[in-house]
């Protein structure tokens, strides 16, 4: 009785987390070209070298996730449960005042995913609650050529983990279905670099890359909680490893500050989603009925657009507003309720306010809408329609001196 | 900071809307009723009909039927509707008895143990030729719209004294066997109705397929096709439009592909490597008239049924000194094969019958479930339904209840949104379709 397990971990756009910086989300999360604050470890290695002054910062982003979908033919709708995520970002930069160079650390979560369908939807045994969180610690070092010129690096040790739940189709007197686990958690290694450029004093250019941190989850545990008389084909407790390709991210970005109210800037993101063609699952103990598995995903690249503003309206606030357009990786019939991806699009809200000499409070607000999708997955013929919307208000301190 | 204290508040109040607005698939059109009324809705039918699995009819077989699950999709286009069901009450919930499975043995066998009738209030003596018969509880509740009988074949529709022999049926009625007079077709065209489903048929063929062509009559084609005019004929005399649904071919069922001729002689040779083949009891030719039977080496063509004990393969008796099964003094019983020239009979006769079912549904514009082909493509290909992979195999397939026949709740429940489907494209209308999912297997302990 071979029961088909492909736990699946599908990680699109929507996996990407681009809540990198308050000051950046309030600009439509742009940020590639402009020095704005300590963000810049992120969003360009080469820009740290050129602000003005040492920084401490942290910030938090509470997602609200909400998704939707409706099985072809039905008029059941299913809900996700709103779970809020919480995408964080830290960063220090330090730097003698006269030197060229300066040295940074950031801690930040370029990937995530936090959905919970509950365990009597209909895609019940696609999945039921993914919890995937991907930490990325970059020690950065930056270096002025020139005034205008400046180039940083950055080695990423990347941390994730993964806590997935689904249910497996075999049903006791006591529950209607079986239920699988899959938890574990595995690190890889990467780089980050950029390139700052002031062309004039109005306007200036960035070009970064983010490479891809190929995360390992090895002796993941794998739970398995099925009828007694079939336990013997699902060994448990068991163990699984699985690679995370987490890809790489080639910026460009533009500032330009037509006067001392306004600074705009426009980003370019192209994410090497390609990387990710297939997720493969190896257990420790495979029995007849739980095999290893290999699951197609055949992603594609993706791109974004980002556009944003702020406007200084006095010397202590700032307004921000911004918005941009996403393309998915999910091609059709791969897309899965780990991430219902679509193309998105998105608008910002932002307002900075100095508290104190040297003290930023940062706020910003992003709406998310994700084109509905109508789909039927090829791996398990789930068909439907997919509707989601992500609200994301966040907030943020930063000390510079 | 008051002014920027403001704005913060509202940023907060933006996202509290925000955040109570999920998305909704209120701009869908709504489920519409097309041309067809669905005021009253009838389940005309057999064991499938009723609900019937593993073996018994039994209070969750029938809350599960594929009837009472497309009734409640139809109530998303007539609130009003209602479906009653003749249930066994909860404290006779085991209903006939049924089928359990209760573990696996060292050779990964399914162990299944009898569950104990809990509703025969008795039993008769009809006299020859059908004997004694049990007398389950009366259906006493005020609606009837499942008409599902186990057992009842189209041939005995038209039976006055039918339902003194069945109980199923003689439930039903508030006479009580042997007095009842009503033939099936007057019964439940008795009380008016707007919409039907009809799924009548499958024991003209099955009750001589599950007896190895032994045990039962096929029903004459020329028979099943003046029946079935008569059926339809009466079924929509009022204006009542409906679905039908052909009869699946029965060699598509596990009952008659677990326990297969390649695995009994696999285990046979495990001991004694020099055994050649089985040997069964095979009908000589595909006439159906010619009961012309001989000893003859069994191929994968000849099909065991699910329930032949394989511990009688090599026994021997006091009368019979040769070892059962293994030569030609003492084959495989007919009874326990359905063999290959039986197979060749029971196709014709059932593709002769799905003939006069889609014409006579076509004739009077009905919706048609083909579960003949349905279920043939399920055999070659399996089905993936949102991310279940089901097949037809015994106990694992997730289809087919323990006794190999009968469906398990999620295989009703796909038979319940076949019907939905082709009701939609015939009427226009939009009945939502069940979620699959929500509906169990087998269930295992």
């Amino acid at each position: 009785m071979a029961i088909a397990l492909f736990p699946a971990l599908a990680m699109a756009q929507g996996f990407q987390v681009n809540l990198h910086g308050q000051k950046q989300v309030g600009m439509g999360n742009t940020g590639t070209g402009l020095v704005q604050d300590g963000a810049s470890v992120l969003f360009n290695p080469g820009a740290v070298a050129m602000l003005p002054e040492n920084y401490v910062q942290a910030g938090i982003s509470p997602l609200f996730f909400n998704s939707a979908f409706q099985s072809t033919g039905s008029n059941q709708t299913f809900n996700s449960k709103t779970q809020v995520a919480t995408p964080f970002t830290a960063y220090a930069v330090w730097g003698p005042k006269a030197a060229k160079w300066k040295i940074a650390l950031g801690v930040y979560t370029p990937f995530g995913g936090l959905t919970d369908w509950g365990t009597d939807w209909v895609g019940k045994y696609s999945l039921e609650s993914l919890n995937l969180k991907a930490i990325n610690f970059q020690p950065t070092i930056s270096y002025k050529l020139t005034d205008n010129i400046s180039l940083g690096i950055g080695y990423v040790y990347g941390y994730g983990s993964v806590d997935l739940t689904k249910a497996i189709p075999l049903s006791s007197s006591s529950n209607p279905d079986g239920q699988a686990e899959l938890k574990g958690s595995g690190h890889g290694n990467g780089w980050n670099a950029g390139i700052y450029v002031n062309a004039s004093k109005k306007l200036s250019f960035g070009l970064s890359y983010r490479s891809e941190v190929d995360t390992k989850i090895d002796n993941g545990d794998a739970t398995f909680t099925v009828p007694a008389s079939l336990s013997t084909s699902f060994p448990s407790p068991n163990h699984f490893s699985a690679g995370i390709p987490l890809p790489s991210t080639t910026s460009f970005g533009v500032g330009y500050k037509p006067n001392d109210k306004w600074t705009t800037a426009f980003d370019f993101n192209y994410v090497h989603w390609s990387v990710y063609q297939s997720l493969d699952f190896t257990y420790e103990k495979t029995t007849a009925t739980l095999q290893n598995t290999h699951s197609p995903r055949n992603y594609k690249d993706a791109y974004d657009f980002r556009v944003g503003a702020e406007y200084k309206a006095c010397k202590e606030m700032a307004l921000r507003f911004g918005g941009g357009y996403a393309t998915t990786a999910v091609q059709d019939g791969y897309v899965t309720p780990e991430a219902p991806d679509a193309n998105r699009v998105y608008g910002t809200l932002g307002l900075g306010y100095k508290v104190a000499k040297g003290l930023d409070l940062d706020l910003a607000f992003e709406y998310e809408h994700l084109m509905s999708r109508t789909q039927t997955n090829i791996e398990t013929n789930l068909s439907g329609t997919f509707k989601t919307d992500v609200v994301i208000p966040g907030i943020s301190l930063s000390y510079h001196w | 900071m008051m002014k920027n204290f403001k704005n913060y508040i509202y940023i907060l109040a933006a996202t509290a809307f925000v955040v109570a607005c999920k998305p909704n698939f209120n701009s869908n059109p709504a489920p519409s009723k097309g041309a067809a009324d669905f005021t009253r809705y009838i389940s005309v039918g057999n064991s499938l009909t009723a609900g019937y699995a593993d073996g018994g009819l039994y209070l969750t077989g029938q809350l599960n039927s594929y009837p009472s699950i497309i009734a409640s999709q139809m109530t998303s286009v007539n609130s009003s509707l209602t479906f009653s069901q003749p249930l066994f009450d909860a404290a006779q919930a085991n209903g006939s008895g049924y089928q359990k499975l209760t573990g696996f043995d060292a050779s990964g066998n399914p162990v299944i143990t009898a569950v104990a009738a809990a509703a025969v209030r008795g039993s008769i003596n009809l006299g020859p030729p059908i004997g004694t018969v049990p007398l389950f509880t009366k259906y006493t509740g005020a609606g009837l719209d499942n008409y599902g009988v186990p057992g009842i074949k189209l041939n005995d529709i038209d039976n006055p004294g039918y339902g003194n022999a069945n109980p199923y049926m003689e439930r039903m009625f508030t006479a009580a066997s042997p007095t009842i007079t009503t033939s099936y077709l007057d019964f439940v065209t008795a009380k008016s109705f707007t919409f039907f489903t009809n799924w009548l048929g499958n024991n003209d063929a099955l009750g001589y397929a599950t007896s190895g062509g032994a045990g039962d009559v096929l029903t004459d084609k020329t028979v099943f096709n003046t029946k079935y005019n008569t059926l339809i004929t009466r079924l929509t005399a009022t204006g009542a439009k409906g679905a039908c649904a052909t009869i699946p071919d029965v060699t598509t069922i596990p009952y008659f592909n677990t326990v297969t001729v390649g695995a009994i002689l696999a285990a046979v040779q495990k001991a004694n490597p020099t055994v050649q083949a089985l040997v069964i009891n095979k009908k000589a030719t595909t006439t159906p008239t010619d009961n012309t039977y001989g000893p003859a080496a069994a191929t994968a063509s000849d099909l065991i049924v699910l329930t032949f004990p394989t511990s009688l393969i090599g026994t021997t008796s006091q009368a019979n000194p040769y070892p059962y099964g293994l030569t030609p003094q003492n084959p495989i019983e007919s009874k326990y094969v359905l063999d290959a020239n039986e197979v060749a009979i029971v196709k014709d006769y059932v593709s002769s019958y799905n003939a006069t079912i889609k014409s006579v549904a076509a004739a009077k514009g009905l919706a048609v479930f083909d579960a003949f082909t349905f279920l043939t493509n399920i055999k070659a290909n399996g089905l993936l339904i949102n991310g279940v992979s089901l097949n037809s195999n015994y106990i694992s397939g997730g289809i087919f209840s323990l006794d190999g026949v009968h469906l398990t709740p999620r295989g009703y429940s796909i038979v319940a949104n076949q019907f939905i489907s082709a009701i939609n494209s015939t009427y226009g209308s939009s009945i939502p379709l069940a979620n699959v999912s929500a509906y169990n297997g087998v269930i295992f302990p």
